[in-house]
């Protein structure tokens, strides 16, 4: 067994457990935990993958943006330590557990059978910070220049957005607005 | 032997399941909303997958994880904004208690 692949399997079982708890956990807070130790995870696997740049975005937006949002809206949304929540029905969970089941089956059987034959190959020079600055700002074809300003497009819309749903008040409560 | 493409690829699946399950299970908004993440993440590992073991040459491979990152943030700021409003109205985050618009 090599170190690499000793790594890909510990990174995997981190992953999957906390994936487990994000899925499971009854505390809110607990789930939002499980989501930031994955998506580390998820960045070291980024980082066996070559991806160094990738693995750096993931934990500055995600684990530091998304997550951190998350925890505050937890926070806020005082029925955090509410304990008696609402459980799905024991039949929804069994068919759940065997819908996801068959979308495993069929993804994962895809994936081995089909073979794609992806070897062992040199480390990529196109994950590179150059490599994908010169991406996202070439227009020509392969070029992301469109893609990169619509999403900053989005990202301000969102932020509007976002300000303009969760800053309103109450009618007819005159409290001033935080 | 290294892992190779259907390692990480099977990786990828059983988190995108464990996100269904997740998303199919859970009734706390909040909950769901993570779960989306995960499986938003599955189809990001797999985009780098390809890029890493078939397409070297071409950075889409990662330069679509990022702009999934983005989208991710974008929607996580928006969903959370909804969900925050929703709990002042209705002090409760059941994805049932959202029927307002519901004749």
């Amino acid at each position: 067994m090599t170190l690499e692949s000793f790594f890909f399997y510990l990174m995997a079982a981190f992953i999957l457990y906390s994936a487990y708890f994000v899925v499971t956990a009854r505390n809110l807070f607990r789930c939002a935990i499980g989501l930031a130790a994955s998506l580390i995870g998820i960045a070291g696997v980024y980082l066996l993958m070559d991806a160094q740049f990738l693995s750096a975005v993931q934990v500055a937006v995600y684990v530091g943006g998304v997550v951190v949002l998350v925890v505050f809206a937890v926070l806020m949304v005082s029925d955090v330590t509410q304990k008696e929540y609402l459980r799905s029905p024991f039949s929804r969970s069994v068919a759940a557990a065997i819908i996801a089941e068959l979308l495993l089956m069929i993804v994962a059987a895809a994936a081995v059978v089909q073979g794609f034959g992806g070897g062992a190959r040199p480390a990529p020079d196109s994950a590179s910070v150059r490599e994908i600055g010169h991406a996202l700002l070439a227009t020509g074809p392969g070029g992301f220049a469109l893609p990169f300003e619509v999403i900053s497009l989005v990202l301000v819309a969102a932020l509007v957005g976002a300000c303009t749903v969760a800053g309103d008040r109450d009618d007819g409560e005159g409290g001033e607005r935080r | 032997m290294s892992p190779g493409l259907e390692h990480y690829l099977v990786l990828a699946a059983l988190l995108f399941s464990f996100g269904v399950f997740g998303l199919l299970t859970r009734r706390n908004l909040v909950a769901m909303l993570l779960c989306v993440e995960l499986v938003l993440n599955a189809a990001a590992l797999n985009f780098v997958a390809f890029h890493r073991f078939l397409y070297q040459g071409d950075p889409a491979g990662v330069v679509f994880p990022i702009l999934i990152i983005a989208v991710a943030a974008a929607e996580a700021a928006v969903a959370l904004a909804v969900v925050i409003s929703l709990f002042r109205h209705r002090k409760n985050l059941d994805a049932r208690a959202a029927d307002t618009l519901s004749g």
